[in-house]
């Protein structure tokens, strides 16, 4: 099986209620796939699954072949899957350049001691750590903001700094979840750019779950309809658009 | 390969470093003509101890995040840790140092102990672990006679050596201000505070957050240990209620008002409460001695209704900043 992540059988249960049931997926390297359904379908569910942020109640996900349901959401990341947030989380009281080099930390080995005396591993650590961090900065056209507040930022630049903060330390695989929430058509635009561009530029693999259709039909190869914690269709966008369950349960209703 | 060579100026540490021998310099002197007397020595050295203990509960609150109830307990644990090592030692400078060394290594230890297990859960069940061990810190200090005789139970502790004198507070205290100020400004210290910040998010950027909040914890307490030792050695003696609940508070007070996550607002807040609480005690007539408990809550509501973020509010002076970054600006 050569697929990048491959998910099986996961089920998820709260108490008495089951959010995801019996749920496949598999996305190969460099593909884009995107995750849609209607509110509460479960798709940021299998999110946080996959990042380690939820324990599965039972099924497999596979990374690279390695088994990482369970594993806590740092150890997830640190082995290459980065994700951004629905209702964005950035580090609100750091500056624009602290967000992006603090989710590069864990690649550093300059630990307290050095920190503390200053110590010339220490300094080329944190060299390294700035230059990459105002790599991505640059990238997403933010290399003005980066003594700023994050806080500050007006909500697209949020939205980019979120995405600069998730591909610092090189993901595989990069998980969006509704990165076009909010936004006006002609940022939804500039967004659409950004995902193929970056996609291209880093060779990474993305999965996205979205609400907006011109988003999903617009950007990505392959898509998955969820409903009621299932998925109901699979498919190249032309067919999902064709697929009579997917417009009775999701586009019928949001498309007309 | 630097291409910074050409705007190399000197280090804002350097600054703070010459700032500080030559106030050391200064104070030396007023108490050597005697400007300065042996009870507003006493004074000054507390406040040292103070700003030490604040320093380190500002690593822990201020700057990681987590809400601990229980830092006078880990004074304590380095006050009376130390005491009863240069009791048994003897005294000099060299079990002394010993002395500070080990009270600094225990606070640590019984916080790495304590932090383990709770920190893997969200802030406020340090609060409650916290507040429940300074319980059981005074329950165990007041029935220590029991077992260590020395330690005098609730009558007590007396017969240590006085060794703290200004210039070990003093190097003390500057030390404690350039680690946490090293710390606080690099890759780790920016860590701990994405964890304060969201630690959902910081997990989601690979940060153990476990790991960090345990981190800040250690060396937070690690600070008091410092602090407590110095204590011990300052005035000789040790009694339980030093330790208590309502000491915890004391430090809180200081770093609140100070400012949480600023280094200068701890500096400045632990100085000025501790002659403010003296000060008061000389300048207050006795008939109104009991006021100065209704004082300090007071400063605490104005401030919260005025100043939440309080004096310096997450800023620092220029001499405890890193190097502008780039240079440019």
């Amino acid at each position: 099986m050569s697929a990048l992540l491959d998910v099986t059988g996961l089920l998820m249960r709260f108490g008495g209620l089951v959010a995801v049931r019996d749920f496949a997926l598999q996305v190969d390297e460099h593909e884009l796939v995107g995750l849609i359904g209607p509110n509460g379908a479960g798709k940021t569910t299998v999110f946080n699954a996959i990042t380690g942020m939820y324990r599965p109640t039972a099924g497999s996900i596979r990374f690279r072949g390695r088994e990482i349901a369970g594993l806590k959401p740092h150890r997830v990341y640190q082995l290459g899957v980065a994700r951004t947030f629905q209702n964005i989380r950035l580090f609100r009281e750091l500056t624009v350049l602290d967000n992006v080099r603090v989710a590069d930390h864990h690649r550093g080995e300059a630990g307290v001691l050095h920190s503390v005396l200053r110590t010339p591993k220490f300094r080329n650590e944190e060299r390294r750590l700035a230059d990459r961090a105002r790599e991505l900065l640059a990238v997403m056209g933010l290399e003005q903001r980066e003594s700023e507040y994050a806080r500050n930022l007006p909500y697209g630049e949020q939205r980019r700094l979120e995405i600069a903060r998730a591909l610092v330390s090189d993901p595989k695989l990069l998980l969006l979840d509704e990165p076009a929430a909010g936004m006006n058509p002609y940022e939804v635009g500039q967004l659409m750019e950004l995902i193929q561009f970056v996609r291209e530029r880093f060779r990474l693999t993305v999965l996205l779950i979205e609400h907006q259709m011109r988003v999903v039909m617009g950007v990505c190869q392959r898509v998955l309809v969820m409903e009621f914690g299932e998925k109901i269709a699979e498919g190249r966008p032309e067919e999902i658009r064709a697929n009579p369950k997917v417009i009775e349960a999701y586009l019928g209703t949001s498309e007309g | 390969m630097r291409t910074d060579g050409a705007r190399r100026r000197p280090e804002p540490g350097t600054i703070a470093v010459i700032v500080a021998v030559g106030g050391f310099v200064l104070l030396q002197a007023l108490m050597w003509l005697g400007v300065l007397n042996p009870y507003w020595q006493q004074v000054l050295n507390l406040a040292g101890i103070t700003l030490i203990s604040a320093l380190g509960l500002n690593l822990i609150y201020g700057y990681t995040g987590q809400f601990s109830l229980g830092h006078a307990a880990f004074y304590g644990v380095g006050a009376y840790a130390s005491a009863l090592l240069t009791r048994s030692l003897g005294p000099g400078a060299g079990t002394l140092l010993l002395g500070i060394v080990a009270g600094a290594a225990l606070a640590a230890l019984v916080a790495f102990l304590i932090g383990l297990p709770i920190l893997r859960l969200r802030s406020d069940y340090l609060a409650i672990a916290t507040l429940g061990f300074g319980i059981i810190m005074k329950v165990l200090l007041d029935n220590s006679d029991a077992v260590i005789p020395m330690m005098g139970g609730s009558s007590g502790m007396s017969g240590i050596a006085r060794l703290t004198t200004f210039p070990w507070v003093f190097a003390f205290g500057l030390a404690a201000v350039l680690v946490m100020r090293n710390l606080v400004f690099s890759s780790v210290g920016r860590a701990l505070v994405s964890v304060r910040e969201d630690e959902l998010a910081a997990e989601a950027v690979g940060i153990d957050t476990t790991r960090y909040k345990t981190l800040g914890f250690v060396i937070g307490c690690g600070y008091a240990g410092v602090a407590g030792a110095l204590y011990a050695h300052l005035y000789a003696y040790l009694n339980p209620f030093s330790f208590d609940f309502l000491k915890s508070i004391d430090v809180l007070l200081v770093v609140v008002l100070g400012g949480l996550g600023s280094i200068s607002g701890t500096l400045v807040a632990a100085i000025a409460w501790t002659f403010l609480l003296e000060g008061l005690r000389v300048a207050l007539p006795a008939s109104v001695q009991d006021w100065r408990m209704v004082i300090y809550p007071l400063v605490m509501i104005v401030f919260m209704l005025f100043r939440p973020g309080g004096i310096f509010a997450r800023t620092e002076f220029g001499f405890l900043k890193p190097r502008a970054r780039r240079g440019k600006e």
